[in-house]
């Protein structure tokens, strides 16, 4: 059989792909502290018999977008955004213990006074961040968070978030859709990221990117049909050609 | 088939759920101590595709693998606990909690329920009650003669009867915080029940560890912001819309599938 085939079969796969990214990309449109997948299409090599010129097309995505999204004013005391780059530390699911990244900064309480986001612990310098009962909360630039206890008349420090700033290029999402390095390691805290209380960074997706990109992979999935319609003509030539 | 259009569902459902939450916020702009919910998304799980056979081109086992998110899902609703302007009003008996704090009421289950709504009114028997007629906790009964009725900074409830000059002390309101107000169950009614998320309630005097004063004469508005509704009204509506068209994308390669494989 023609190797034509197979080798638009692997383009036209690789397409389907490609928009289920560009597709979860735009579902999160509105996601707070998204951060967009990047995908990219990648040659992988056909050894064996044949021509040298067989590479089957695959998608790749496990780049995240560095950018920057807007913030928006929220008013929340518990709302955080990390200005400029930077991350905060959160716990992972699981035993493991090993933390997850993420720059989504919508904080909340649970009843015992952790701070939570969603269901990951919060981590400060010495592991999770747990808040006492309070009047007032306030976040200083450099993460450090107060508070105003029963009827104490001054601000007494909890903790300092941890913020951490390694290059995007080391980081990958989990499962769970947080940011991991990918060598496992652990970055330490990085003093010069700053925050704003407030404030909440919304995702980084660019709807124009991604229509642009919906557009030119569907097109590109009917150029695939083309071919496949294509190797199927000359197949059926052949065929002709022994019958008569 | 093709995993773009459930991915592209996931999508146009959140934004459907927010236009909900939206136009809820929007119809209660005038509710008194009404307080806006937030709906926050989150992204789905991720497949996390490692392919062990893609090689780099000098031989080494690139890192590279597909992950496929599966679109997004709405975490929850989130009541934001800011407060809402002070209007006032003049009545005496409207009271704002400027500050932390509910007011305890019985609730309809016969459990506490917590309110901010202050436009307290007078059962037959006299006892001070919410606008719907919930009695607040703890029980205050004003006495038939009452000619004026105030209420301190402190919720310490005084009236003045006809022949007495001087103002006659009948109660005393008392305010209720939790540790985490967001997890509240809002009863609807402008009613609000402990749960689990919200911890224990601590009650306490008005004005005192941390609670708000106190304002008679005024009342707590909504704290929805319109143009903020409506800024975000249109961000769902065209998030919905573009979800639609990577739908309609998705579909359109599926037909063109379907007739390039007679």
């Amino acid at each position: 059989m023609d190797a034509l085939i197979y080798t638009v079969m692997s383009g036209a796969e690789r397409i389907q792909r490609a928009q289920a990214v560009h597709a979860n990309n735009l579902a999160n449109m509105e996601t707070a502290g998204f951060r967009a997948n990047l995908e990219q299409a990648g040659a992988a090599q056909v050894k064996g018999y044949g021509y040298d010129a067989r590479h089957l097309a695959k998608a790749r995505s496990d780049v995240v977008s560095a950018r920057a999204g807007s913030q928006r004013d929220t008013g929340r005391d518990l709302d955080l955004a990390v200005e400029g780059e930077g991350l905060f530390a959160v716990t992972q699911d699981g035993p493991s213990g090993r933390e997850a990244y993420t720059r989504s900064g919508n904080f909340t309480v649970d009843a015992d006074g952790t701070l939570r986001l969603g269901r990951h612990a919060v981590l400060g310098e010495g592991g999770p961040i747990v808040l006492p009962p309070h009047d007032k909360l306030e976040v200083q630039a450099d993460g450090t968070i107060s508070v105003l206890s029963n009827g104490q008349p001054e601000l007494q420090t909890v903790d300092r978030l941890k913020l951490v700033k390694p290059p995007f290029s080391q980081l990958t999402k989990n499962e769970a859709g947080l940011l991991v390095t990918r060598d496992g390691s652990t970055p330490a805290a990085d003093p010069a990221v700053q925050v704003a209380k407030g404030k909440l960074e919304s995702s980084n997706v660019s709807a124009v990117e991604e229509m642009v990109a919906t557009m030119n992979l569907a097109r590109d999935f009917e150029l695939q049909m083309r071919l496949y319609k294509a190797a199927d003509g000359m197949a059926d030539t052949g065929n002709r050609l022994v019958r008569e | 088939m093709n995993p773009a259009m459930w991915i592209s569902k996931t999508g146009v459902q959140a934004q459907d759920a927010k236009l909900q939450a939206i136009a809820n916020n929007l119809a209660n702009v005038n509710t008194v101590g009404f307080k806006r919910d937030r709906v926050m998304f989150e992204d789905l799980f991720y497949q996390v595709e490692r392919q062990p056979g893609a090689q780099a081109e000098d031989g080494t086992a690139a890192p590279t693998g597909v992950q496929l998110g599966n679109g997004t899902r709405m975490v929850g609703t989130q009541k934001v606990f800011t407060n809402g302007s002070l209007q006032t009003t003049g009545q005496s008996m409207d009271v704002a909690i400027v500050g932390n704090g509910f007011l305890q009421v019985e609730g309809p289950n016969g459990r506490p329920a917590y309110t901010r709504a202050g436009q307290l009114n007078l059962s037959p028997e006299g006892r001070l009650t919410t606008a719907l007629g919930q009695r607040l906790q703890p029980e205050i009964t004003v006495p038939v003669n009452a000619k004026s009725l105030t209420i301190g900074e402190n919720g310490v409830v005084s009236i003045t009867v006809a022949d007495n000059a001087a103002p006659q002390e009948i109660g005393q309101l008392r305010l209720t915080q939790f540790v985490n107000p967001a997890g509240l169950l809002a009863l609807g009614d402008n009613l609000y029940q402990e749960t689990g998320a919200s911890g224990a309630p601590t009650e306490g005097v008005p004005g005192e560890n941390g609670l708000g004063k106190l304002k008679q004469g005024a009342l707590e508005g909504s704290n929805v912001q319109v143009v903020e509704e409506m800024v975000d009204m249109i961000a769902a509506q065209r998030t919905y819309e573009m979800n639609t068209k990577v739908l309609s994308a998705a579909d359109n390669m599926l037909q063109v599938l379907a007739q390039a494989a007679r």
